[in-house]
């Protein structure tokens, strides 16, 4: 099925949306509408075709704007009779050919006889929802009365179409009439605010509608898997929170109002985009084009935030007034305490008591952001038994609570979620790229991976695109085979840990054990499932950067650009000793976290 | 399910109220597996459960949790565990469990774990964070070549649709968690718990339920199973164990069962 984007107002957005590559592009002539087209048409491909919809318009002013605007289709919307369709394919004034769409509302029901004056002078037809406006309304039609169709025209479905419609959509189009759907067209559901539409969302929609199979294969399915890995392995008590969750969240991201907020407070609180810094003299050093994507410049220093905001968000959604979250070095603590004072709700972060021993700025932190620091006493007291503990009192307080998981891990939804959230660092990659480079996708991606959050979100508008390669880097501790490590694609086998099936590190017996990395973002026994997926399909390149090396890289920053890295960051930096890249490739690096909270690391290992 | 009736059903067609125990295998010494089986079948338990520990129990609260950990410490594994009770069945009668994490059976192999199984003679599995739709789909038909029961918990916040779904695939008993919480976590009954069992027992489920969490003596025993068929005790019965030894274990079973 082709696609056509409706309502289309602003030049930028415009080119925006262009470039997903839909097959029509909307121009509405009605000035009674807020998505009234009052500008130019910017340059865009000419395999989009450009269409003008009109509402009772006189037929001049109509044959005007096709040759101003050099529209390919016109859309009639009124009450246009079939001859004033005629006049537009037979007319000599204009220059080229037109295809004509009738639009017909429909609500409760449709007399399929008035198409018959209109069989032999449009080219579509264009079934919309009936309701107060001529276009627009948001809602869907009961698309089972096109059971009835008698024609064998091919028609654009209209009205209402959303995200959350795919499976609708997937139903309707097994159904016998829809060999006849020649198109679907969006609007309102994509939209921001009236004639501004949701890029991000919009490429989803997009793809999932995308026959090639080939082209969803690195995305979660609808099970909640990516490939072998991923799932909701939950004890039972769970089960209520996390299936509110898996069935609402889809339906609250793609909210216009929702998205609104949550963009807003990335813009005016999180201080994004993050800016997209070409580094000139670590480029020079390595003979190659090294871009880092600023993350450590968000407020309270790292990717974390954008997950934490958009989970704060989700939650008030949902009417949960507690929130709890689990912390490893703090910095997921502190973005979850900060998010929880933004919005004046109660917070609890669980952190095992020997990171709260070696961690204490990070808890100072959290308690003058007004949360609870609670110390895990089981198991190995660290982020692992913080993670269970954070999930027991989950089960304790099924009802009022949402837990912020801090990395792209645990049962479905989370992984899926927290990689949307944190998507936005792809999403702004791309036109970043493109205002420096001139073209949207880098040779490589490249992140540090604990769970793999910032890399996830690094990697996830490039995921399907087949010229970007990405690389997955991990902390080998003091090396891989050293038995103190933490490089989970070399040492994990396939297993469940914390709600899903991934790789993790375990012993034989199937006991999950402890990682060692000198980052302690970084020491995490297992990965998300998604980058388990990645590394399984060989669609990343993993690599190991051990303690040493991190820190060696981590310095070279400070001198060579004057960024003093997270260590965790600092690992995906050591890879250009390891690796040789041409002089001409260009390399966007996820720049995921700031060095102050690691100072004492750096004084330590430096005796600086 | 093989045409031979499962222990487990058996004992659930007799004439009482069942006490269930679940120890960690294990806990407090390595060899006291079956020392602490055997005491507690003579001592008139209808049913046990033998924790197989795992380094990350999600739905145990601090008491099994420590047992565990300490277990693990000892030297129990999966084949530890199984080589232990590889002669039980010569001196005991009663329905035996093997309740565990998924992962350290996903890593034995899902079918020899039940081969193994069968072949002692342990008679079902409770296995908490192996959904029951996953389950259904994936191993069931494991499950039954070998005999095996599988257990599943409900929870005051399960819906009755749900449960339903949870009876149909049971074919022994469903285990009704009394509060959302972890083991261990609270002990007595409110209200809110009699309301529950009530609207449980109100669903007129083909399987019995038994009752586990928050059932620690005799009092809280009696409650639980006004309308159920059995109580399940776990974290009074393992703090019992850490603090008076298992030498007295008779002394506990008979201040529940008084």
């Amino acid at each position: 099925m082709k696609i056509k984007v409706c309502g289309m107002k602003y030049q930028d957005n415009i080119e925006q949306v262009a470039a997903l590559q839909p097959d029509y592009l909307g121009f509405i002539f009605y000035d009674k509408t807020p998505r009234h087209f009052d500008t130019e048409i910017p340059e865009i491909s000419n395999d989009i075709k450009k269409t003008g919809v009109f509402v009772n318009e006189d037929l001049n002013t109509v044959i005007q704007k096709i040759n101003e605007f050099n529209l390919q289709a016109v859309q009639l919307h009124g009450e246009e009779a079939p001859f004033y369709c005629n006049m537009l394919r037979t007319t000599t004034l204009l220059k080229k050919p037109i295809e004509v769409i009738k639009v017909f509302s429909v609500m409760d029901g449709f007399n399929f006889k008035v198409l018959n004056e209109y069989e032999d002078v449009c080219d579509y037809y264009l079934f919309d929802t009936k309701g107060k406006l001529p276009g627009g309304n948001g809602y869907a039609f009961d698309w089972s009365l096109l059971n009835d169709y008698p024609s064998t025209k091919p028609f654009f479905l209209s009205g209402g179409i959303g995200i959350d419609q795919i499976n609708d959509i997937k139903k309707f189009k097994e159904s016998e009439v829809s060999k006849y759907c020649y198109a679907l067209d969006v609007n309102s559901k994509f939209e921001l605010e009236p004639g501004l539409k949701n890029v991000g969302v919009l490429r989803e929609f997009i793809n999932k509608l995308s026959n090639n199979k080939e082209m969803q294969k690195y995305n979660v399915d609808e099970r909640g898997y990516y490939g072998d890995f991923g799932g909701a392995f939950i004890p039972e008590m769970l089960y209520p929170n996390v299936e509110e969750l898996r069935e609402n969240y889809l339906k609250v991201m793609a909210e216009p109002k929702f998205k609104k907020e949550f963009d807003q407070l990335l813009k005016d609180y999180v201080g994004r985009p993050s800016p997209l810094y070409f580094a000139k003299r670590l480029s020079e050093k390595y003979n190659t084009k090294i871009y880092l994507k600023r993350e450590d410049l968000n407020h309270t220093g790292a990717h974390k935030i954008n997950n934490t905001i958009g989970q704060i968000l989700m939650a008030k959604r949902l009417g949960k007034n507690r929130i709890i979250a689990e912390t490893g070095a703090g910095q997921h603590g502190v973005a979850t305490a900060t998010v929880c004072a933004l919005m004046g709700l109660e917070c609890i972060v669980y952190m095992g008591e020997i990171d709260i021993a070696r961690q204490a700025p990070n808890v100072a932190r959290m308690k003058m952001l007004g949360a609870k620091v609670i110390p895990a006493l089981s198991g190995s007291r660290t982020l692992k038994d913080a993670t269970n503990e954070a999930i027991r009192d989950w089960i304790n307080n099924p009802v009022n609570t949402h837990y912020i998981i801090g990395s792209a891990i645990g049962p479905h939804p989370y992984p899926d979620m927290v990689t949307r959230f944190q998507s936005v660092i792809s999403e702004e990659i791309k036109w970043q790229l493109k205002e420096h480079e001139g073209r949207e996708n880098p040779d490589y991606v490249a992140a540090c991976i604990g769970g793999g959050s910032n890399a996830a979100g690094t990697y996830y508008h490039f995921l399907h695109e087949e010229d970007v390669k990405i690389i997955a880097v991990e902390a080998a501790g003091l090396g891989v085979d050293s038995g103190e490590s933490a490089a989970t694609s070399v040492l994990g086998k396939e297993g469940i840990i914390h709600g899903c099936k991934t790789l993790l590190m375990q012993t034989a017996d199937g006991q999950i054990t402890e990682p060692y990395s000198i980052s302690a973002g970084l020491d995490y026994p297992g990965v998300g499932p998604m980058h388990a997926h990645l590394a399984k399909t060989g669609r990343a390149e993993f690599m190991s950067i051990t303690d040493d090396e991190a820190m060696k890289a981590g310095l070279e920053l400070c001198e060579l650009e004057g960024i003093i890295p997270a260590i965790e960051t600092s690992h995906a930096l050591a890879i250009f000793k390891q690796k040789q890249f041409k002089p001409n490739d260009v390399i966007v690096m996820s720049l995921s976290g700031r060095g102050d909270k690691d100072l004492q690391n750096y004084i330590d290992y430096f005796k600086i | 399910m093989t045409e031979k009736m499962n222990r487990i059903q058996e004992k659930l067609k007799e004439d009482k109220k069942l006490l269930s125990i679940y120890f960690t295998a294990g806990y407090p010494n390595l060899d006291d597996t079956v020392k602490i089986i055997q005491e507690l079948e003579n001592n008139g338990v209808d049913m046990i459960e033998i924790g197989l520990p795992f380094s990350d129990p999600l739905a145990d609260g601090p008491t099994i949790q420590d047992s565990s950990t300490k277990a693990l410490k000892n030297g129990m594994t999966t084949e530890v565990l199984f080589n232990q009770l590889r002669n039980i069945r010569e001196t005991v009668n009663i329905p035996l469990i093997i309740m565990g994490y998924f992962n350290p059976m996903l890593q034995y192999g899902v079918e020899d774990f039940c081969k193994k199984c069968q072949d002692i003679g342990i008679d079902g599995l409770i296995i908490p964070d192996l959904p029951v739709d996953v389950y259904h789909e994936e191993y069931k038909a494991i499950f039954d070549s070998y005999g095996l029961i599988n257990v599943f918990l409900i929870t005051p916040q399960t819906s009755d649709e749900r449960i339903k779904y949870i009876d149909s695939v049971s074919d022994g008993f469903i285990y009704m968690v009394s509060s959302a919480s972890t083991t261990g976590a609270k002990s007595g009954f409110g209200e809110e718990q009699s309301e529950y069992f009530k609207r449980i027992n109100d669903l007129n489920l083909k399987n019995p339920q038994i009752v586990g969490f928050g059932i620690s003596n005799n009092s809280t025993f009696k409650v639980a199973t006004t309308y159920a068929k059995g109580a399940i005790i776990g974290s009074a019965f393992v703090k019992h164990v850490t603090n008076e030894g298992i030498e007295t274990i008779p002394n506990f079973v008979n201040s529940i069962l008084k």
